[in-house]
């Protein structure tokens, strides 16, 4: 009889892919009790065993299916937003609601097919992050948004502009793109015992990216924005003067400067997420590098700033009717 | 000489390629006859390793990917080509074709890449590789005329998105992975407006060419990366790849980042 080691009997993507998994627990991903003695003690029919049951009964871990759930609930508020812009919600009322700022859409070349392009990606987030773990924990759905910013209660809010101004509605935009960006460059660190994971969650993070330097761009192009909001797709500066916003809208300018301000600004605690305005990078004051002088602008667009969940949260609950956390 | 082959070596620079070396050496093994134009001795100067301009070993540009270091180094290395390219492109006949629109663009990019490039460089400090030096020729070739400005333009960020995603995970030091995470984003915001450029669909700043069936974006590993660098044959160094990075957490390449039509 031929001998045949174990391995040799195992289909070899799910030999690739218990390797990953083995790697992922010794970088400190949770695993069972069990699995981690039976890899610590060498035992390589057992720990194969274990690692199986670990793989396809495999949960995230806390901190990562948390990251995941947090993600899902902004890409479906973005989702949803996009549809209600486009008419093609499952809420009759958003549909409605967006009807004329639609009509401005079409009317600039490229604007619809830009934005169906961002749709469909937000809707394909969505499904990817379910599929690896991530829970509807909110029980959002098309009804569960205020895109006026006011949480559905005591008429609209003051991003009630958008659905009647192109320019403004592209502010909006390009806000919630950039807050994805800061988002998901704040959560990276908590995804690093899975490999897998933060590298789904990276080319989620630098699509979001594309989006909102396209916008930028359709803002200068085709809607009268100061050249502060750059052709490159780039954040210049910090808070409201980040933005290039030169509507506020009347129902609460206030109100939308401030959510700017919290978009493009620190987050509470500035060590984590300095302002978009930020110059310094890991220690090294960028404004006095040799060969690299090109000023403040430069530096601020060079690098974009994460921003922590609490922060995010704060930020987008007045478009969530429900709370978050 | 009937045996072997006859290799022409006409500039330093060729001697350190990694093709011309291999070249070179089935030469030497064949029996060839290797020659020596004479622009390769008078380009010798007394200070340097016999190549003009060239500075640092083969050892010196091999990669170390087994650590945040090496991995520092890697996105060094790709800063380096984008910053040169760049700088190179804003004297270039192709620039000079760009509406003033498209000068903001490119003139924010050679900004923000040669910022990225002293950033690396401080950072990485005595463990940086060398200054990495460029085909002047080859980068020419490629500023001669908007079109092909642009078309490189969109090749290189793409390429350097798809490099910052596959290397995240490679990055040990949560320090190490925000700072590249802050890069990538610009890069990809520079990817769009490149494309968008270039676009007439209102689609192409994020194109199913790059964005799969499940809204991601492409990623490459490392040696992915640097064998399409290498391939562009606008790199004079001999930057390589020696230790790669750790095998157990390597994943699958996206579909190829594109060469534009």
């Amino acid at each position: 009889m031929e001998n045949q080691t174990i391995i040799d009997t195992i289909d070899p993507e799910l030999v690739e892919r218990l390797a990953i998994r083995k790697a992922e627990i010794d970088r400190g991903s949770w695993a069972s009790p069990g699995i981690i003695a039976a890899l610590a003690i060498g035992s390589v029919p057992i720990a194969l065993a274990a690692l199986s049951t670990d793989l396809y009964g495999q949960a995230p871990s806390a901190d990562i299916k948390g990251v995941l759930d947090f993600a899902l609930a902004l890409e479906i508020f973005e989702d949803e937003f996009y549809k209600a812009v486009l008419g093609i919600s499952n809420s009759a009322a958003a549909n409605t609601a967006f009807a004329p700022v639609r009509a401005q859409a079409a009317a600039v070349p490229g604007a619809v097919a830009t934005l169906q392009q961002i749709e469909k990606h937000e809707k394909a987030h969505r499904a990817t992050l379910l599929t690896a773990g991530a829970t509807n924990v909110f029980n959002l759905n098309e009804t569960s948004f205020d895109f006026t910013g006011n949480r559905g209660v005591g008429g609209p809010g003051p991003f009630a502009k958008a659905t009647t101004d192109l320019a403004f509605l592209l502010e909006v935009a390009q806000a919630a793109e950039d807050t994805g960006v800061r988002a998901y460059k704040g959560q990276a660190a908590k995804l690093m015992t899975s490999p897998t994971t933060l590298e789904a969650a990276l080319r989620i993070h630098s699509v979001e990216a594309r989006h909102a330097s396209r916008i930028r761009r359709m803002r200068r192009l085709a809607a009268g924005a100061p050249t502060s909001v750059r052709l490159s797709g780039t954040v210049r500066g910090g808070e409201r003067a980040a933005a290039g916003a030169t509507d506020a809208g009347t129902i609460n300018p206030t109100a939308v400067f401030n959510a700017l301000d919290k978009t493009y600004g620190a987050g509470s605690n500035s060590t984590n997420a300095p302002s978009e305005s930020n110059t310094t990078q890991a220690g090294v004051n960028i404004l006095t590098l040799a060969n690299a002088n090109f000023g403040a602008d430069a530096a601020s667009e060079a690098f974009d700033e994460p921003l922590d969940r609490a922060d995010v949260i704060a930020l987008v609950q007045p478009f969530f009717i429900p709370p978050i956390s | 000489m009937s045996e072997g082959k006859e290799f022409v070596i006409s500039s330093g620079d060729q001697l350190l390629k990694a093709t011309t070396r291999r070249k070179f050496l089935a030469a030497m093994g064949m029996g060839g006859a290797i020659v020596f134009l004479p622009s390769v001795f008078t380009a010798c100067n007394s200070d340097d390793n016999g190549v003009t301009g060239v500075e640092g070993s083969a050892a010196q540009f091999k990669l170390d990917l087994s650590n945040d270091t090496g991995i520092l180094n890697y996105a060094y290395a790709l800063e380096q080509l984008e910053a040169a390219y760049y700088t190179a492109a804003l004297g270039s006949a192709g620039f000079a074709a760009l509406s003033a629109d498209e000068k903001e663009v490119l003139s924010d990019l050679q900004k923000h890449e040669v910022i990225h490039r002293e950033f690396f460089k401080t950072v990485l400090g005595s463990a940086a590789i060398p200054t990495i030096v460029f085909n002047t020729t080859t980068v020419g070739t490629l500023t001669a005329s908007r079109d092909v400005l642009l078309k490189t333009s969109q090749l290189l960020e793409d390429t350097g998105v798809s490099a910052y995603n596959g290397a995240g995970k490679y990055l040990t030091s949560a320090a190490n992975l925000l700072v590249a995470g802050k890069i990538v984003s610009v890069e990809a915001r520079h990817a769009a407006a490149i494309r968008d450029i270039r676009d007439t669909t209102g689609r192409l700043f994020a194109g199913d060419d790059v964005i799969d069936d499940a809204g991601l974006d492409v990623k490459a590993e490392p040696g992915t990366v640097l064998g399409n660098v290498v391939s562009l044959n606008v790199v004079s160094s001999p930057l390589s790849l020696g230790t790669p990075p750790n095998a157990a957490i390597k994943t699958a390449d996206s579909r190829p980042v594109p060469t534009p039509a």
